[in-house]
């Protein structure tokens, strides 16, 4: 589809509004299965041992004693799994990625990394008898920060890849000439930015259960966004094929992104299975999911802009350096959208962008909600805030003047569907009277000297799917039963955004039955279509349309077999609410039920049909505005009031969307002012990997957030003009709040997170 | 989680024979909120717990206007947070309680418990201090009262002997003219654990601080009293200078340690900023 084609308007019956999610009943009543909750008869459990040092070579590992502990069953070391290297992400089709890494390997690369794995009678023995493996380890020189692992000579961490610890080759981008644009340049604006390492804490630690049955078929139950790349990965690397493999995966407690990566426990999991002939089952402790899973990548950026004195920006050169940690994972992707994405959210005619990313000796960074753009749209819209001040000029107003519009070439190379961005900060800029809050009295409450108030705007706008990194493709099945209801086979992970009953709703509304009609079946790779996985923002936008073009199809065949029994032809007939009638003559109708079952020797209607999209990309925009306070005697900064403004095109469920806006801002929130995974650079130790010091902010640290959601700018990609929201919060929040802080205290943070201390120390530093 | 063998006691002295005998590696049972983390955290080696859930007598609250407030070992946060008597007589301990963890936390956890703990970090422990609370220790031999303020030998450290055993605290009435107040300073609101606490209590007698106790959490190996800073108060009107110069002293009184909560001198800085405001409070409130 093109931005030309036209978006369907009708009058919408169940799409745009919140009906009752399908799970809400069985997560709020605790029967919803999640993948710990499966057992099964026999069921052993699995533990993985983790090096106590960040690299190193294996000189011996001896596992006699730990075989010997009563209860042990199996357990597994590099000598004795199968040696195939492969990839970290699920995402072989992106061609950046470089297969680095083994099952188990003879070399550690960073601190807690598994080096053997047990399979014991309870999940107590499988953890004592970690104890008694005894590994001698030859201790290499390691790499923590990505500056050091760049020098010549540096400790290589990888003997794959492009050399010099990169993951892949830098990317690089250049559109105009940059140069030129700062030849004609009024003023140059240059800075270093940096990001910290914040980890998704989903609420549900990474588990799966692995059961071989007696025709050596696995079955794998495992909490994952991308079950189809899971399935794919174990059959290759367990040399089986897809009739082999089944993957299962019902309810999720959340991923953020970091549940799509090939996870050393899922293999150890499956291989301890078949060694025992018996299910193993595999959870992460939550310390094991800050080591063992997947953090948002560190990064730092240097920016160079020009802008001429009306606020024209004319030349853009950036850098960022991403730190991959010790394997390749999400790195490539993750650079590749974060450094494309400094090509647009401004515009500027001259762009010079670098993307690298870095092996160092730390745990694995991956994908997390915002993917590689938190961090490069930190550093633009915080330097954006700047220019502004240099010029004299309202924030908004510059920002306003600059932000792309309909027709810009985006970072995906298409042209951006509609003023969405534009409209997004006028509409904020006009409820907020954003004039009159600048304009505002600034004299400190004498009660509360100490009390500074401020506002901040921050701007993004992202992808739903990751095209063109990624060819992505939605699927969906949709079936009409005899009795009139809808079932809808999705390959699309449920993480608990409630996302199947958007697809539902999309399904309802294009058939023209009720929503409380259509079940969906999903999270079983032997039934429902390939799926790609859940991710990138784009389950409605793709699987969506796929849906809706299926549901198009048995549509067309309901009618068909209605217009066989009422003896008209198929396109005299209208479908709405379950009800097939004349269009012409309202009072001739029969029921789909009618319409699909037997009669009169006629057999029951057996309706099916596939849809499958293959979109290229929609943008969404967002523009966040927010108060914060913060107390300059112990630098403590609070969020009181964000009003967040989307244009996601057409909403589906409202609720829902609402949601992930809410949700995405409370996890901004964290990365930016408190949550943190602090890596020890001396040793690569962990020092908070787990809940009681990496602190996420709670719902009584949220502020009153006042969402408004726009459909301004439907993309004709998505059903009926939806696009995605889901990493959307994350990217506009934390330049929102950086950006108010300097409105309140005038100081500027190039940084992630802004801590208490950074405040006091910034405000003594501008005191001197 | 490691393995441990539970033992439920039913009377004191059974309690106190089963730590006694069991070895090392056996530990009291209460709420357990911060025991069952240690253990799955694998923080604490643990072969026996040794539960006095069961034991009776051990749950009641008592008031009187000469003794003060006492309550047994397994009175629970919650309860004592949610007591009118608590809110309205001794408010920095109620904001202390109120402070500690999650509801759900508090409903399970002890005010012993968080007590014998002996974290420098723990919440009730400053205005406990501050208000001069004795503690009440069982041993089949005898029993003796212990001010809290000598209770503590270092972190995780108290003076009881193996198989002794708390049974309660008791703090005194408030007087007259007198003033609390507790404030924490965390990096967020609920789940967490001090970077700084600091309580005071005064008292007031005309206008001038007749008494004063500061007691500063989180920034030495056990919660620290600040008396030089308290010297500079006492006899004094409590104005804007006094009271700065006195939370500059007790900056120089505390002893903190740098981890990834926060560092060294940003915990003294705030044991400066949060001791002038609990100072002022507390002065408020006296009035």
């Amino acid at each position: 589809m093109n931005i030309n084609t036209p978006i369907e308007e009708r009058e919408f019956k169940i799409v745009g509004k919140s009906v009752k999610r399908d799970d809400v009943l069985e997560k709020v009543t605790g029967e919803a299965e999640y993948t710990g909750d499966v057992k099964l008869a026999g069921m052993l459990h699995g533990k993985i041992k983790r090096a106590a040092i960040a690299h190193a070579r294996i000189k011996s590992i001896d596992v006699s004693k730990a075989l010997a502990y009563p209860g042990v069953k199996a357990v597994l070391t590099h000598e004795n799994v199968p040696r195939v290297l492969h990839y970290g992400s699920p995402h072989p089709r992106s061609a950046s990625c470089t297969k680095d890494q083994y099952i188990l390997d003879d070399k550690v690369r960073f601190w807690g990394e598994g080096v053997a794995a047990v399979a014991a009678i309870s999940e107590e023995i499988a953890d004592e008898a970690l104890d008694l493996i005894e590994v001698e380890y030859e201790a290499l020189p390691a790499v923590f920060e990505p500056e050091d692992a760049a020098l010549p000579g540096a400790p290589l961490i990888h003997d794959v890849g492009p050399g010099g610890n990169l993951v892949l080759d830098p990317v690089r981008v250049n559109r105009g000439d940059v140069e030129a644009g700062f030849a004609q340049a009024d003023f140059i604006l240059e800075g270093t930015f940096s990001g910290g390492r914040p980890h998704p804490a989903y609420m549900e630690p990474n588990v799966c259960i692995a059961d071989w049955d007696g025709s050596n078929k696995l079955t794998f139950w495992t909490s994952t966004q991308t079950s189809f790349m899971v399935r794919g990965i174990l059959a290759e690397v367990l040399g089986l094929p897809l009739t082999k493999v089944r993957v299962l995966v019902d309810h999720m407690g959340g991923g953020f992104g970091a549940k799509q990566d090939c996870f050393q426990h899922e293999f150890l999991c499956a291989l301890l299975a078949k060694e025992t002939r018996r299910p193993v089952k595999m959870e992460f402790t939550r310390h094991e999911t800050f080591v063992a899973g997947r953090a948002r990548h560190p990064c730092k950026v240097w920016l160079k802009q020009g802008f001429k004195n009306d606020g024209t920006l004319v030349a853009r050169d950036m850098k960022l350096v991403y730190d991959s940690g010790a394997y390749g994972s999400h790195g490539p992707g993750v650079t590749i959208v974060g450094t494309t994405a400094a090509t647009s959210l401004y515009r500027c005619e001259n762009v010079r962008l670098e993307g690298r990313c870095v092996y160092t000796n730390t745990p694995i960074n991956g994908a997390f909600r915002g993917y590689g753009v938190v961090q490069s749209y930190y550093a633009l819209d915080i330097q954006m805030d700047e220019a502004a001040e240099r010029l004299g000029m309202d924030p908004a107003d510059l920002k306003l003047k600059n932000v792309v519009r309909a027709g810009d070439i985006a970072p995906s190379g298409h042209p951006i569907v509609g003023h969405g961005l534009e409209i997004c900060l006028q509409h904020g800029i006009d409820v907020l009277d954003w004039k009159s809050l600048r304009n505002r009295d600034r004299t400190p409450d004498p009660k509360r000297p100490h009390i500074r108030k401020g506002w901040g705007i921050g701007c993004e706008m992202h992808g739903s799917s990751a095209y063109p990194g990624i060819k992505e493709q939605g699927n969906a099945t949709v079936k009409v039963n005899e009795d009139g209801t809808v079932t809808l086979l999705t390959g699309a992970a449920g993480l608990g955004t409630g996302a199947h009953t958007a697809l539902a709703q999309i399904v309802a509304e294009e058939l023209g039955v009720r929503f409380e009609d259509v079940g969906v079946i999903h999270g079983d790779t032997d039934v429902v279509p390939w799926d790609i996985g859940a991710f990138a923002s784009h389950t409605t936008y793709l699987v969506g349309t796929a849906a809706k073009m299926a549901a198009t199809k048995v549509r067309a065949s309901v009618l068909e077999r209605a217009a066989m029994k009422l003896q008209v032809k198929a396109d005299e007939l209208d479908l709405s609410e379950g009800k097939i009638f004349v269009t012409a003559e309202p009072g001739r109708f029969m029921s789909v039920a009618e319409a699909m079952g037997p009669s009169r020797g006629i057999p029951a209607a057996n309706i099916v049909a596939n849809g499958t999209y293959e979109p290229t990309k929609s943008y969404s925009f967002a523009a966040h505005f927010t108060e914060v306070h913060v107390d300059t005697e112990t630098g403590i900064v609070e969020v009181k009031r964000v009003v967040p403004v989307h244009d996601i095109g057409r909403v589906i469920h409202p609720i829902a969307a609402q949601g992930q806006i809410e949700g995405g801002i409370q996890q901004g929130i964290g990365h930016t002012l408190t949550e943190d995974y602090v890596i020890d650079k001396k040793t690569g130790r962990s020092l908070n990997a787990g809940l009681v010091d990496y602190k996420m902010p709670l719902s009584m640290d949220m502020p009153d957030i006042e969402t408004i959601i726009l459909e301004a700018a439907p993309d004709p990609g998505g059903p009926w003009g939806a696009k995605g929201v889901g990493e959307d919060p994350i990217i506009a929040i934390g330049p929102s709040i950086a950006n108010a802080i300097y409105d309140a205290i005038g100081v500027r943070f190039h940084h992630y997170p802004i801590t208490p201390e950074d405040i006091l120390k910034a405000l003594r530093e501008k005191g001197a | 989680m490691r393995r441990f063998d539970y033992h439920g006691a039913e009377t004191l002295e059974q309690a106190s024979r089963l730590l006694t005998d069991l070895g090392d590696d056996t530990f009291l049972f209460n709420g357990g909120t911060d025991l069952l983390v240690e253990i799955r955290e694998r923080l604490r080696r643990v072969r026996n717990v040794v539960d006095i859930k069961g034991i009776p007598g051990l749950s009641d609250i008592t008031y009187d206007e000469t003794r003060g407030l006492t309550f047994g070992a397994l009175v629970t946060v919650g309860r004592l947070e949610r007591l009118a008597l608590v809110r309205e007589r001794y408010p920095n301990l109620r904001d202390a309680l109120a402070s500690l963890g999650s509801i759900q936390v508090r409903n399970r956890a002890t005010v012993v418990g968080n007590v014998c703990r002996a974290s420098p970090s723990a919440d009730t422990i400053p205005p406990l201090i501050a208000d001069g609370a004795f503690i009440h220790i069982y041993s089949r031999t005898n029993m003796r009262v212990v001010p809290l303020a000598e209770f503590f030998t270092g972190p995780g450290k108290t003076v009881l002997a193996k198989g002794e055993i708390v049974t309660g605290i008791t703090v005194p009435p408030a007087g007259d003219n007198s003033g609390k107040a507790y404030i924490k300073h965390g990096r967020r609101k609920a789940m967490e654990l001090s970077t700084v606490g600091v309580a005071v209590s005064l008292s007031m007698d005309d206008g001038v601080c007749s008494d004063i106790r500061i007691a500063l959490g989180a920034v030495g190996a056990t919660v620290l009293r600040a008396p030089a800073a308290e010297a500079i108060l006492r006899g004094t009107r409590l104005d804007a200078a006094t009271v700065k110069s006195a939370a500059d002293k007790a900056m120089e009184e505390c002893t903190p340690i740098s981890n990834v909560r926060a560092s060294a001198d940003y915990r003294r800085d705030m044991v400066g900023v949060l001791t002038g405001r609990a100072i002022t409070q507390a002065l408020e409130a006296s009035a």
